[in-house]
């Protein structure tokens, strides 16, 4: 139980607290965007168009941050799946979630160094990373700047792709962030992962 | 201007039959204008494009005219025959029997019919909201104030007629814009300043004035001025002419930012009766010109990702429970 290992350097965790503190206020901020209405006790309108503006530019402004430490830490190559036997050990992890968690069986691909992420996480991580975010940012910046929206689209505004790519990748960016904040209570002990976050220390 | 506004209502109807008296073709509230009568019209007109229009000033017909005063009277046929009077003899309105020689005599350039004499029951509707509109109001503006000072009776086109919600905005939007975005033109008009000895009142920019409007360039190309600067009116209602003042303007984002947004009943008011949720979208008539957060929703699009995102909730929760009982069980069987 004392084994300890240096998981997380500490620009992972910073960019991590940050980019959940935007991405929370994110949300609650695009929800009351998005179902404006007098009868709802939501942020109100221009408060919270504001506060998303700005939130949303932090946002950008963190994800390059990610990108490029990525980029020169080589952390990025914790986001690949390594063949081969992807689709049986991501099959074997999904099996644990739904039987082996409840019997108490251990992890079956514990934390190392070189495998932060088991292969179902890796391959659930990278499509939110490298596939919803940049949409997100994208039409984000699309939204905040919208002489850059298609003036029209099947007899359409040009924005409303734009608007409604932004809200399904938005929506899908919540389900994750609950699965996640949740999948993250099944440490070897319930607070150990977050605990891993906050020091960067993980307990073997 | 206004004069026959200042007195009392006999006058307007006076106004009103003298105008049957002289056009049988327009009623008291100008009625529709018959094709013949149309095309003798724009038969009669063109003896005035003769001159007054972008060729005659390339190329004019004699010598002797004033150019530089021609090019500034923009008529031209494009522009005038589609617009609201464009169905008219421009005598109609231009002192009838002053053209037939130039220079025209004096009447002839100054004299035109008040828009009373073939609008007299708009225009008795029209009055008690132009009196208590920030125009009237204002110290020395009402006198210097008239129907035409908005309104370009050459170019003009009402907002049942023309249709597409981009136009109509850019048109109507001018007509405050001409004034709210020059400094001479706002000078011509603007009430004397009383701190400043001589001087005008200062024009106040309007990208300032409406700091609290996030993207209020995209506004501007998207809702007119009288969206906000005007009360709402019931439906079928002419729109009020009574400008409010920055106390009474509408303020609220969710005015238009909701579901039942109130441009459905101003900017859209012509469209709404076609109204088909095309793609299975609310207000989708808006939608057709503009992106309207919080009023132009795909309910179905949206329950679904309520539904899903309470799912998620609901799977973590059960996910959650379950792994604290079956930890419990193990637990007791483990003290056991
Ligand atoms: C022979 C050329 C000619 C014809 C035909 C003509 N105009 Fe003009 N008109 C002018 C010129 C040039 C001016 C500007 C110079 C001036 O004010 O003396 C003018 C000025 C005017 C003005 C005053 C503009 C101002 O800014 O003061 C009005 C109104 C007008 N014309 C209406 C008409 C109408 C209506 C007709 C047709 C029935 C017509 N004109 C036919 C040449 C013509
Ligand atoms: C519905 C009435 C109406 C009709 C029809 C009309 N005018 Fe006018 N016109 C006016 C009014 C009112 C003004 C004064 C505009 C102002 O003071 O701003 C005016 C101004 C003018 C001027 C002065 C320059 C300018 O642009 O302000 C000219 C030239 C002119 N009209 C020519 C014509 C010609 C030519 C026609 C026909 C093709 C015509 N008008 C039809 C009402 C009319
Ligand atoms: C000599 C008669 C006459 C005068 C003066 C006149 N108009 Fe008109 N106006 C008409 C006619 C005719 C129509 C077209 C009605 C139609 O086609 O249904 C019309 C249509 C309009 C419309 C379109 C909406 C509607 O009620 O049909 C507006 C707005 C309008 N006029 C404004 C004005 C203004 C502002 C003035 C004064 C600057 C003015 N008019 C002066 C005859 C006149
Ligand atoms: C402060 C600017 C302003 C002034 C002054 C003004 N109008 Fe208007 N008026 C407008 C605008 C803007 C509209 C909306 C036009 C549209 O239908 O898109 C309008 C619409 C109208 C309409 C059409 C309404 C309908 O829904 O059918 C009439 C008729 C009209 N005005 C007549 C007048 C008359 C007559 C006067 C003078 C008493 C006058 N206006 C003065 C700005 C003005
Ligand atoms: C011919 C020029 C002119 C036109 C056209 C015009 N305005 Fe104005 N407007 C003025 C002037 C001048 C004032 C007076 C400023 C003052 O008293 O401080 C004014 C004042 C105002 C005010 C401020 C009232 C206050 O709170 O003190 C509002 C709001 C306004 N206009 C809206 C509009 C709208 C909306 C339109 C178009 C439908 C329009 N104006 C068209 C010249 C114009
Ligand atoms: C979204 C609603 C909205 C629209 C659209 C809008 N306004 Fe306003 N406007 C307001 C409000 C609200 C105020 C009062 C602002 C304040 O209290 O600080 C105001 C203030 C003003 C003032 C008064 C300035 C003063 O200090 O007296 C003028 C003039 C004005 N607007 C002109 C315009 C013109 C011209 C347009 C069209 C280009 C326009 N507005 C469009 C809502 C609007
Ligand atoms: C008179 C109706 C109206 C009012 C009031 C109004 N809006 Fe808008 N708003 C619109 C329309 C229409 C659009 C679409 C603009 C376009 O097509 O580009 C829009 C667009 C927007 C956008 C998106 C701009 C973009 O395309 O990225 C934001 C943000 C916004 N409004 C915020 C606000 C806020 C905050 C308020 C209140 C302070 C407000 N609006 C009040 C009509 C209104
Ligand atoms: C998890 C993150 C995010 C979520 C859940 C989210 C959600 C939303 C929602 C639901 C809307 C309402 C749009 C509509 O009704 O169709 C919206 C609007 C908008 N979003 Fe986001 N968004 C997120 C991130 C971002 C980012 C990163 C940016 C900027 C780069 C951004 C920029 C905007 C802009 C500009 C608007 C228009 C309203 C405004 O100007 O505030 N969003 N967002």
């Amino acid at each position: 139980m004392s084994e300890r290992t240096y998981l997380l350097p500490l620009w992972i965790r910073l960019w991590h607290w940050t980019n959940a503190l935007l991405i929370i206020v994110l949300t609650v901020t695009g929800v009351s965007l998005h179902f404006a209405d007098p009868k709802l006790p939501l942020v109100e309108f221009s408060l919270a168009a504001r506060i998303h503006d700005i939130a949303g530019l932090a946002l950008v402004a963190a994800y390059a941050f990610f990108a490029l430490a990525n980029i020169v830490t080589g952390n990025w190559w914790q986001y690949v799946p390594k063949p081969p036997g992807v689709i049986d050990r991501c099959l074997k992890q999904a099996r644990w979630y739904v039987w082996g968690i409840f019997r108490g069986e251990p992890h079956p691909f514990p934390v190392t160094l070189q495998n932060n992420f088991n292969t179902l996480q890796s391959l659930i991580y990278w499509a939110i990373m490298y596939l919803a975010m940049p949409l997100l940012l994208l039409t984000g910046l699309i939204f905040l700047f919208p002489e850059f929206a298609p003036d029209r689209l099947f007899g359409m505004d040009g924005l409303l792709p734009v608007a409604v790519l932004h809200y399904l990748t938005g929506a899908a960016i919540v389900m994750f962030m609950i699965a996640h904040i949740y999948l993250g209570s099944t440490g070897n002990t319930v607070g150990a992962m977050y605990k891993t976050m906050i020091t960067g220390w993980h307990e073997h | 201007m206004f004069h026959s506004f200042n007195k009392p209502l006999v006058a307007v109807l006076l106004g009103a039959s003298l105008a049957l008296l002289r056009l049988p073709a327009v009623a008291a509230d100008a009625a529709p204008v018959d094709q013949a009568t149309i095309e003798a019209n724009r038969k009669a007109n063109a003896a005035c494009y003769e001159c007054h229009s972008a060729a005659a000033v390339k190329k004019p017909p004699r010598a002797d005219l004033d150019l530089s005063k021609l090019k500034e009277s923009h008529i031209e046929p494009a522009i005038f025959n589609p617009s609201d009077h464009g169905v008219m003899d421009c005598r109609q309105c231009h002192a009838k029997n002053h053209y037939t020689e130039y220079p025209h005599a004096e009447a002839g350039k100054t004299t035109t019919s008040p828009c009373t004499e073939c609008h007299a029951a708009k225009s008795l509707r029209l009055e008690p909201q132009f009196n208590a509109s920030v125009h009237a109001k204002n110290s020395g503006l009402k006198e210097k104030f008239s129907c035409n000072t908005c309104h370009n009776v050459h170019v003009n086109v009402i907002q049942k007629r023309l249709k597409d919600p981009e136009k109509i905005v850019a048109q109507d939007n001018h007509g405050c814009l001409e004034c709210h975005n020059s400094e001479t033109m706002f000078a011509r008009f603007a009430p004397d300043d009383e701190k400043l000895a001589g001087g005008k009142k200062k024009r106040p920019d309007i990208d300032t004035i409406h700091g609290w409007l996030p993207n209020a360039k995209a506004h501007w190309n998207a809702v007119r001025c009288i969206e906000c600067h005007t009360p709402e009116v019931a439906e079928g209602k002419m729109l009020s002419h009574e400008i409010l003042n920055k106390e009474k303007a509408e303020k609220k984002c969710l005015a238009c930012h909701s579901a039942n947004s109130s441009l459905k009943t101003r900017l859209y008011r012509h469209l709404v009766k076609g109204e088909q949720q095309k793609y299975g979208f609310t207000n989708s008539v808006i939608l057709s010109n503009s992106y309207v957060i919080g009023a132009t929703r795909h309910p179905l699009l949206d329950n679904l990702i309520i539904g899903l995102v309470l799912a998620t909730l609901l799977g973590v929760l059960a996910h959650g429970v379950l792994r604290a009982l079956a930890a419990m069980k193990r637990n007791k069987d483990q003290a056991k």
